[in-house]
């Protein structure tokens, strides 16, 4: 009896430590030519949800299931935030998936982390991308990921308050302050940020992203170093001190996030915001007062930008790279890219605006926002720390705010922070 | 020199203490390799990352104490410190009367016992995310019910968590209803092996409630306390869910407590080494305080 107990023991053991030992050999060896591959794929999107990007992303994969039978994509739903925090992980542990989605400000930090293996020349093959991708390389300089989709920064606002009030959309920082000023007298929220850093501090971080390409500040130096408190990127920290001592900011600002901005603006109790123009559509769903401009200028008639957007790439430890390439291949194409647009996100190749979709009323946003990038949008070459950089800013902001400290001030305790 | 000669009914005595011995081997050896898996594993790599030069997830070369030395030295320290025990102990003095009050409650009502005790529990019941993003709402300064109220009495909006002290007293509070209700259970099971007869004979001598707690009640459960002190500690200065969904350590790192820095220097800085580092001296207060709180049952006990 007790022979048999032993039995079962040391059986149950050894079941258990072949299941660990097989771990992670789904389809060995498998070849992407013919055999059955299963790709995975982490988005923040869920596409079995009911929005139009949704929607779009569920069509997308099933189309491509259907034009490549042998190759079934699971879709893994990773917030982002988690993303950060996972991709990583699984790089040391060799699990990465196999099509990685990845914001472009952090593909460095996540390429340093060996996150990504390279694309070689397959992105090379592709000659119509709207705006150059040599900014999406890896330290020694190779090709790791393309775009997905673009957008940037621009002046979003409620266009009702500000006829209401009488008054002009502002076209320089100087006339956000005042405009501002003036719809928080009348009751409002003057400008809406947030210098949360629960959200990976990202509208502080964007704001500031787009600020530099406008004064031509580097946030770094060759080194990685953060180099940004100087004098020509002083502008930055003094309109937020500007905001500051006109009461144009939200008393919540210190811990306001992306989501209490688009929400203010969505339930029309915020006058304007600077936010990503990927929201612009979302937010006018939920209030055709709100509209856009081009982001204001530190000179009047300036309006650069910086010209962001998720990316797409091939996770390091991928048994299944032409697979994977030909996943992503397809989510940039003409076909796939015009039903993303169709869910307010721009596209990333040229040949997509060939689409009889462009010529409809509905893509009226869509274009303006392409033509804006085109005109103003700068595509930044990132550091390695750029993390670093937004939680940093994030940290000063709170500091600025709540110890009354100077611009220059921000930008030193930012930049001390960051490189700290 | 002798040999020892046993009867035979010795003998299968000696035998029979031989199996029990033997037997003891089967429960001891589960319970080792249990403990050396989840306990002393994950702490001799704890403290091998901690000695290492660590690249993401990746442990590389052998750095000695660099870790050690750039957590002391670092000047944020002792204000996180600082900031753990204020949020531990804060915490603490809120939920330990609480679930006293809860338990005693529930161990005197007799009708509607099961409503009751549900209603008590559901904070516990709750995830530490659910809870914490419930309260990031219900405060929300635009739309929170909270600050609909507020203002209904005229006052200004409810911004909690932008100003550094109100938001280290709300995340404490928040921690502090979310898990009263476990010391209200160890209190209440407590509360249950209390003797009926001194309570009655209390009464017959004419002691009113409050005499019947603080002679007969609180001397039983004495050992209880400490108990729920020691249980509650722990979770407090481990706590990381609810202060990442309200405050992720802010305003000014004015609710970043240990727990919370080896979270962000995991996930956020990717330092590995300093997180290691952080996380056995979070381990070490965490053994102080249990000790101290032993110290006290032992005294309490004789």
């Amino acid at each position: 009896m007790k022979r048999t107990q032993w039995s079962v023991a040391i059986a149950a053991v050894a079941v258990l430590a072949l299941a660990g030992c097989a771990g992670n050999s789904a389809d060995p060896g498998a070849s992407d030519s013919d055999e059955a591959i299963t790709l995975t794929y982490w988005d923040f999107i869920d596409p079995s949800q009911d929005t139009p990007r949704s929607q779009a992303l569920k069509q997308n994969i099933e189309n491509f299931e259907s034009e490549n039978p042998n190759i079934t994509v699971q879709v893994e739903v990773v917030s982002f935030g988690d993303m950060l925090a996972r991709l990583p992980q699984a790089a040391a542990a060799g699990t990465l998936p196999d099509v990685v989605k990845m914001y472009n400000p952090l593909v460095p930090q996540l390429a340093d982390a060996g996150v990504y293996q390279s694309l070689g020349e397959k992105a090379a093959a592709i000659d119509d991308w709207l705006l150059p991708i040599d900014s999406l390389v890896d330290g020694a300089g190779e090709q790791i990921a393309v775009p997905y989709e673009y957008r940037s920064c621009a002046l979003v606002y409620n266009g009702k308050i500000l006829s209401d009030l009488g008054l002009e959309v502002p076209q320089t920082w100087d006339e956000v302050v005042t405009t501002a000023s003036a719809t928080a007298v009348a009751g409002f929220g003057g400008f809406g940020t947030g210098f949360s850093k629960e959200d990976n501090s990202s509208i502080i971080a964007e704001l500031f992203d787009c600020f530099m390409t406008q004064v031509g500040q580097e946030p770094t130096n060759s080194e990685g170093e953060a180099v940004f408190a100087t004098k020509r990127a002083e502008p930055f920290g003094d309109f937020l001190t500007d905001l500051r001592d006109a009461d144009a900011l939200s008393s919540s600002v210190v811990a306001d996030q992306y989501t209490a901005v688009t929400d203010g603006l969505s339930n029309g109790t915020l006058a304007m915001g600077v936010i990503g123009t990927h929201r612009i559509i979302t937010v006018q769903t939920l209030n055709p007062d709100v509209t856009w401009a081009p982001l204001p200028g530190v000179e009047e008639g300036d309006h650069s930008t910086t010209t962001f957007g998720w990316t797409l790439g091939i996770g390091a430890s991928t048994e299944h790279g032409d697979a994977a390439w030909k996943f992503i291949d397809y989510l940039t194409s003409s076909e796939a890219q015009s039903l993303m647009a169709t869910g307010g996100e721009v596209p990333v190749r040229a040949s997509t605006y060939d689409n009889e979709f462009f010529s409809t009323p509905e893509a009226e946003t869509v274009l303006a926002i392409r033509d804006y990038l085109e005109n103003w949008g700068q595509p930044r070459q990132y550091p390695i720390r750029w993390l670093a950089i937004s939680n940093s800013l994030a940290e000063a902001a709170q500091a600025m705010n709540l110890d009354g400290t100077s611009g220059s001030q921000l930008l030193e305790t930012a930049q001390d922070t960051a490189n700290r | 020199m002798t040999s020892l000669t046993l009867s035979p009914l010795a003998k299968a005595r000696f035998t029979h203490v031989q199996r029990e011995y033997r037997r003891v081997w089967v429960y001891v050896i589960p319970v080792t390799i249990v403990f050396a898996v989840v306990f002393i594993g994950p702490l001799a790599v704890t403290i091998w990352t901690a000695l290492h030069r660590t690249d993401y997830f990746e442990v590389k070369e052998f750095a000695g104490l660099t870790a050690f030395v750039d957590l002391f030295s670092d000047e944020d320290l002792l204000s996180q410190v600082g900031t753990t025990l204020a949020f531990a102990c804060g915490a603490l003095v809120v939920a330990l009367p609480l679930g006293l009050l809860s338990a005693i409650v529930l161990n005197n009502i007799t009708r509607f016992t099961r409503l009751v005790r549900s209603l008590f529990l559901l904070p516990w019941l709750m995830s530490q995310a659910t809870a914490g993003t419930i309260w990031l709402w219900f405060l929300n300064p635009n739309y929170g019910p909270a600050t609909a109220f507020a203002r209904s009495l005229g006052l200004g909006s409810t911004d909690t968590f932008s100003n550094p002290t109100s938001a280290l007293i709300a995340v404490t509070l928040i921690t502090a209803w979310w898990s009263y209700p476990q010391a209200m259970l160890l209190f209440l099971g407590a509360l249950q092996t209390v003797p009926v007869e001194l309570k009655d004979s209390l009464k017959v001598d004419g002691g009113n409630a409050w005499q019947g707690f603080t002679n007969v009640t609180l001397p039983y459960l004495r050992n209880s306390i400490v108990s729920v002190v020691v249980v509650l500690l722990m979770l407090y200065v481990q706590m990381v869910t609810i202060i990442l969904v309200t405050t992720r350590g802010g305003p000014l790192i004015a609710t970043e407590t240990l727990a919370v820095r080896v979270f962000n220097q995991t996930f956020q800085d990717y330092d590995l080494a300093g997180a290691s580092a952080t996380a056995l001296l979070l381990f070490a207060i965490n053994i102080l305080l249990t000790l101290v709180a032993i110290r006290f049952r032992r005294k309490e006990s004789l």
